[in-house]
């Protein structure tokens, strides 16, 4: 207030010659085109519409917002006029009010955001109900979010049906990662435990704790007194087994996923053409001699005579094998099976992984739920993570290579020691962006029938004292992946940025 | 210069070992692991015959009752026998398994094409607003983009489903926002739609002529900017020749082709459509029409004065005839009831009883039912104007929303989530690719005083497409596959009723290659198609 | 090992020939190099020098003619491929030197994991070598932290510290800026002095005439002049060189 008084006393006084030239503004702010002006009239009209509305539907907020936003515009013209502008008039007159399209904008949101918060608090907070007890919350009347129904669950959301008296194991676990993850922060940044037995030893631990972990939330068997085995198709759900499932597939993808990476860009002298070709034509002649006669005898329509000469396909595949991959299969197989499986739905590698691994498996041989779904997840996610690697295996410099080679470390050494360091160093960021992505589609298993965290949301709704509460819980559940993801996202954001600089 | 030719010595032995030369060692390890893969899918082929066997020899049934492996597809002869709830081409219960995929098939594409489209809208216009020099417009929109990107798309299709969409209001209180002709209830959501009437095939074909002729001056003009090296705004001619072709085409092909009728008692005393208007005036003792309004809040009339005026019409079901025709009389301001009957000869038999004073259909129609008509020549049939596409807006008749097109709660879930999920990834390809283009590029475009739009044409837009399309060419092979996840909330897309099939008829391994198959042809499809658009665009680049 | 009977010729190709594709780019070399000698080979960008000095540690493959290194044949053989590359040490005009490890790290890297030594040798090994070119307190930088001519001290340092007989220089100098060249020629002098075979690709004329037993002209994917560098500098034989000479010296 006091810079406008003394801007509007040095104005008086001084009369200078203002900062303002009122055709070019014209021209500026409503003539420059005519959708400029078309869209000016309509931004005014929405604007009063709004106003008016808001003013009917909350008086006091509305005309205090008002008042600011005449007093700012004020404030800023001033200033401007003037050119004697303060930070916060020079902030506003940049980001808010730079045109008369953009002030009207930000008066239009500010009201339609005030009157979206007004209602999300009312929903969330002054109606809503926190009561756990669903006799006394049925009797209570309120119109908001039955936020007692998610506080009743919040055990089922987090671990679903973990044994209550076994409790501690989930506990222990976490405990282990804080133990091991709290010395790693400082230990794996700092230079000089590079080659230390701490280093070795932390890096060692953490490899054997998913081992323990395991142990802990699966037991060891039914006898033993200490752990006794719980079964994971039942008592594993929740925001557990969200994240078990994330970090098992991206441990277990790691290794899978930079097998491909290699397999599809290795160059590997390829089998000859004349080999392929001899065994693809003997095939090819053997089918004919042995398969179609018979096929086009019991040939029911001409598409089932045609399939009777399928031997001739052989050729065609051999010749594409040759062309694409110059005969070499180890990159036919890892492309193929890369990008089939980034081509088809995440849903049907899961369901390929439910109903169809008991049939592969030898007859009689019964896995769990919970593993066919792990494996689908880790077989799915390696053909993702085999092209992150692949991006970072191509931005290695040929000349590594080569010196590498003329070292004469052997081909295995050269990756493990030179390419893979760097490679994968590059494609960090990549991965946990891999690894959102994976935290987040674990969320697909609530369609074969596990309970992850969204599962258990959906059953909240199922229980007959909680019958219908959906909304609160999807929220609550929402806010968790939110955070999760973005403290991730975050993370990623600083390491691209340390790599960026970092070591090179 | 053999003088410098160097004596070799005597080699021992040149041959080497195989398992030491490195060209046999890359063709043996790859045998090796060809036969370590053969014998893997030996062992997986011969679990799966043998589990199948333990499921009987079922799965291969063939139509003669042998089995074979010749027949693991006859079964999808066989009537699916389960009802679908969308069905943009018709098909029963009695339809074959086929059938029901097809169905499924074409949902799954009029998600993914609508879903792809609106995406890229809502994206683009996004990524423009993160970009926005408004504060507050920049910041909504990056909360937008954030709350997208960091909760699952599945959540936000419950979300969506069960916890908007469900608890919209019943039918009769349907939301109408802004009061346009949009309504939101329970039962999905309604929207006006284009009905395209017998002469849009003529208009068609101006379009095309439009499209051809605007090619051409767009050539022509370019060589005439090549010779004269002065710049003709050949954007603006084209297009408005373009329009102006395509606008004369609308009217041309609406007078040309009028196939459009409707019959009436001769006592009506109707000649021309002008004249339906001076019998409602009669009727209802107005000067104008125009009048309803005020005669209806002053008490000169009531509804039932009106609802008791209104002309009767009789119309076939979903006939374009009839939009066509309540669309004229909507625009003239004459209140109407229509009686749609499933078949025209119910029509003509209800207009026959006198249930209805006029029938609408097509004119070489009305003339065949006049024909069956016994007293015939007391009725006459007059042709009507009509328009190459005529828009059919929902109305509320009864418990249902007759005209115009209907979202089902499952579609509008669907669509809806994919297009603001996939819309958050665009949004942020968008602002990288407009962010990646130099300053210095937009600045030297000013300097060479191009306008705004030429700036953001020529200059940005090219850049940052080239951008722009690889990432993107991934969300929309994202949307096309993450539209399985209708399955949750059960609209009957290729994934959802490929999964009915396998529970109904437990052949799982046939339908899985189906799907799969079909979903991969999808993705190379796509990604084709924007590999190509890529290069022509990297051509114009040059 | 089957190790030939070579005498004192510690590098000799016959009849050398390799095709890139279509293109031939060695058009049969022969040649023949004694134990500690310095041959320095020049020629005309794109005559094939690089190609023919990376055929002889296999970087790249010839399609004929023999190879014989420090008595063994360069074949399809892996174990005599192995074998080479220990007893030939190469330094790039890039460097290459690998940026994700220390300079200590990148020397003793292969003595470690192909020499199989202890780490303790191989780093004492390490910093005579560092010391011998002039930069032991840089061991615990990264490459990335070095100007060029340290770099490509280190990656001198990082190919002796496999003790190699024969040293392959392609064009160490080219890339770096004047005032670091010395320091880089210096290290090559010292080396040439002290016994090594070294076979080093330069336009560094005043290193050839300095320190080189024997000046190769390259062109065409053929030697076409070889003598000392007294003769090869004042008594060119050849149109060729002469032409070249005249253009690398009055520029
Ligand atoms: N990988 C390759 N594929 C195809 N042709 C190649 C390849 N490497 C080199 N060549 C060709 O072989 C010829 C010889 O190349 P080389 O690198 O040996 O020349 P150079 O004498 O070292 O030249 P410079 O002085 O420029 O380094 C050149 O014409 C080059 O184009
Ligand atoms: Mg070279």
């Amino acid at each position: 207030m006091a810079t406008i008084y003394q801007n509007l006393q040095t104005l008086i006084s001084r009369q200078e010659k203002l900062n303002f030239n009122f055709s070019l503004f014209v021209q500026e702010n409503i003539t420059r085109s005519w959708w400029l002006t078309l869209w000016l009239l309509i931004l005014t009209f929405i604007t009063i519409r709004v106003t008016i509305s808001q003013l009917v539907a909350a008086p006091v907020i509305t005309a205090v917002v008002l008042i600011i936003w005449l007093l700012s515009i004020g404030m800023v013209v001033l200033n401007e006029v003037t050119r004697q502008h303060t930070n916060i008039s020079l902030w506003l007159k940049e980001n808010l009010y730079n045109s008369i399209t953009n002030t009207q904008l930000t008066l239009i949101l500010t009201l339609l955001i005030i009157a979206g918060l007004r209602a999300f608090y009312a929903y969330a907070w002054v109606n809503a109900s926190f009561e756990t007890d669903p006799e006394i919350a049925a009797q209570l009347e309120f119109t908001g979010a039955n936020w007692g129904a998610v506080i009743a669950n919040m055990r089922n959301l987090m671990v679903f049906r973990f044994p209550k008296e076994e409790t501690w194991r989930i506990w222990a676990s976490l405990a282990l990662i804080i133990v091991l993850g709290i010395p790693s922060v400082y230990i794996y940044q700092q230079q000089k435990y590079r080659r230390s037995k701490i280093r070795s030893a932390l890096t060692f631990l953490w490899i054997l704790s998913p081992i323990i972990i395991f142990f802990l939330l699966r037991g060891i068997n039914e006898e033993n007194p200490l752990l006794p085995q719980v079964n994971p198709d039942v008592a594993w759900g929740g925001l557990m087994l969200t994240i078990i499932i994330s970090i098992f597939a991206i441990v277990v993808s790691f290794p899978l996923g930079v097998l491909l990476a290699l397999g599809r860009r290795s160059k590997i002298r390829g089998i000859p053409a004349w080999l392929t070709w001899t065994v693809a034509l003997g095939f090819t002649v053997w089918g004919l001699i042995y398969s179609t006669p018979p096929n086009l005898a019991a040939a029911r329509s001409t598409s089932e005579e045609l399939l009777s000469y399928w031997p001739l396909a052989i050729p065609i595949v051999a010749f594409l094998f040759q062309r694409y991959f110059n005969g070499n299969v180890v990159a036919a197989f890892s492309t193929i099976y890369i990008e089939v499986v980034r081509g088809v739905p995440l849903i049907t590698v899961l369901f390929m992984a439910i109903i169809l691994f008991p049939i592969f498996l030898p007859p009689g041989m019964q896995i769990l739920n919970t593993w066919r779904v792990l494996a689908g997840f880790a077989l799915f996610s390696a053909a993702y993570l085999a092209e992150n690697v692949r991006g970072g295996l191509q931005a290695i410099p040929k000349g590594q290579y080569e010196a590498a080679d003329s070292l004469g470390l052997t081909t295995f050494q050269k990756y493990r020691l030179i390419i893979l360091p760097q490679a994968l160093r590059i494609v960090i960021p990549a991965i946990v962006g891999q690894f959102i992505g994976l935290f987040k589609d674990t969320s697909l298993v609530a369609i074969v029938g596990l309970f992850d965290l969204l599962n258990v949301a959906n059953t909240i709704a199922a229980q007959p004292q909680w019958l219908g509460v959906r909304r609160e819980a999807y929220i609550f559940i929402a806010v968790i992946y939110y955070i999760g993801s973005a403290v991730m996202t975050g993370y990623s954001r600083r390491l691209e940025a340390r790599l960026g600089v970092g070591e090179r | 210069m053999a003088d410098l030719s160097p004596q070799l010595p005597k080699t021992r032995s040149t041959t080497i070992p195989f398992w030491r030369d490195i060209r046999v060692l890359g063709v043996l390890a790859q045998i090796a692991f060809v036969i370590v893969a053969v014998m893997g899918i030996t062992w997986v082929v011969r679990n799966t015959l043998a589990n199948l066997d333990e499921l009987g020899e079922s799965q291969f049934i063939c139509r003669d009752g042998t089995s074979s492996f010749r027949c693991a597809y006859d079964f999808m002869r066989l009537d699916a026998q389960f009802d679908i709830a969308e069905t943009p081409i018709p098909y029963e219960p009695s339809d074959s398994y086929w059938r029901a995929l097809g169905v499924a098939a074409v949902n799954t594409l009029k998600v993914t094409v609508l879903g792809v489209i609106l995406a890229t809208v809502l994206g683009t216009l996004a990524g423009i607003a993160r970009l926005s020099s408004n504060w507050l417009v920049s910041n909504l929109a990056k909360w937008y983009v954030d709350l997208m990107r960091n909760t699952p798309l599945l959540l936000q299709l419950f979300f969506l489903y069960f916890s908007v969409i469900l608890v919209l209001p019943p039918i009769k209180e349907a939301i109408q926002p802004f009061n346009l002709p949009i309504f939101f209830s329970q039962r999905g959501i309604n929207i006006p739609a284009p009905v395209f009437m017998p002469s849009f095939a003529v208009w068609l074909a101006f379009v095309v002529l439009g499209i051809i002729q605007a090619q051409v001056l767009w050539i022509i003009l370019g060589r005439q900017e090549e010779l004269t090296g002065k710049s003709s705004n050949r954007f603006r001619w084209a297009l408005v020749s373009f329009l102006l072709v395509v606008g004369i085409g609308w009217y041309v092909s609406g007078s040309l082709t009028s196939t459009q009728a409707i019959m009436t008692p001769k006592s009506l005393r109707v000649r021309e459509f002008k004249d339906l208007q001076k019998i409602m005036l009669n009727r209802l003792k107005l000067a104008d029409l125009g009048d309803i309004e005020l005669a209806l809040s002053n008490g000169t009339l009531t509804q039932e004065d009106i609802d008791a005026a209104a002309f009767r019409i009789c119309a076939q079901k979903e006939s374009a005839s009839e939009v066509n025709l309540t669309s004229q009389l909507r625009n003239a301001n004459i209140p109407y009831t229509v009686k749609r009957s499933t078949r025209l000869d119910q029509a003509t038999e209800a207009y026959a009883n006198g249930e209805c004073e006029i029938l609408v259909a097509s004119q070489s129609l009305l003339a065949a039912e006049r024909e069956a008509l016994e007293d015939g020549a007391n009725h006459v049939i007059l042709p009507i104007a009509e328009t190459p596409v005529r828009i059919s807006i929902p109305n509320l008749e009864g418990l249902n929303f007759v005209g115009g097109a209907k979202l089902t709660p499952e579609f509008a879930a669907i669509l809806i989530g994919l297009v603001l999920y996939t819309g958050g990834f665009i949004a942020e390809i968008v602002r990288a690719g407009i962010q990646a283009v130099p300053k210095g590029q937009s600045e030297a475009a000013r300097a060479l005083g191009l306008s705004e739009s030429q700036r953001l044409r020529l200059i940005v837009l090219p850049q940052a497409l080239r951008v722009i399309i690889p990432p993107i060419t991934s969300q929309y092979l994202n949307l096309a596959k993450n539209s399985t996840l209708a399955q949750a909330i059960a609209f009957p897309d290729l994934w959802t009723v490929s999964y009915t099939t396998i529970n109904q008829s437990g052949r799982a391994i046939q339908i899985m290659l189906i799907v799969m198959g079909s979903y991969l042809s999808l993705s190379l499809i796509i990604s084709a198609l924007l590999n190509w658009y890529n290069r022509r665009i990297a051509l114009v680049e040059r | 090992m089957d190790k030939l009977e070579t005498a004192e010729d510690i590098i000799i190709c016959r009849n050398v020939h390799k095709w890139y594709g279509d293109f031939h780019a060695l058009k049969g070399i022969n040649l023949t190099v004694k134990k500690g000698e310095v041959i320095v080979i020049i020629g005309p960008s794109g005559s094939g020098k690089s190609t023919f000095i990376r055929t002889i540690n296999r970087l790249e493959e010839h399609q004929e003619g023999e190879i014989i290194v420090d008595g063994i044949l360069l074949s399809h053989d892996v174990r005599n491929i192995a074998e080479i590359r220990r007893e030939v040490g190469m330094v790039f005009q890039q460097f290459n030197l690998f940026p994700h490890l220390t300079v200590l790290e990148n020397v003793t890297l292969a003595p470690i994991h192909v020499r199989k030594w202890s780490r303790d040798h191989a780093e004492e090994v390490a910093m005579k070598w560092l010391t011998r070119v002039g930069i032991p307190e840089q061991a615990h930088k990264y490459p990335g932290q070095l100007s060029g001519g340290q770099q490509q001290r280190v990656a001198i340092a990082r190919a002796l510290a496999m003790e190699p007989k024969i040293m392959l220089f392609d064009e160490p100098t080219s890339a770096l800026d004047p005032e670091m060249i010395k320091e880089v020629l210096d290290v090559m002098r010292d080396l040439a002095r002290s016994g090594y075979t070294i076979l080093a690709v330069t336009h560094e004329m005043g290193f050839a005439r300095e320190v080189a037993d024997r000046v190769i002209f390259f062109d065409g994917g053929q030697i076409v002049e070889q003598n000392t560098p007294d003769q090869f500098f004042t008594n060119p034989k050849h149109e060729r060189t002469k032409l070249f000479l005249s253009q690398i010296l009055h520029h």
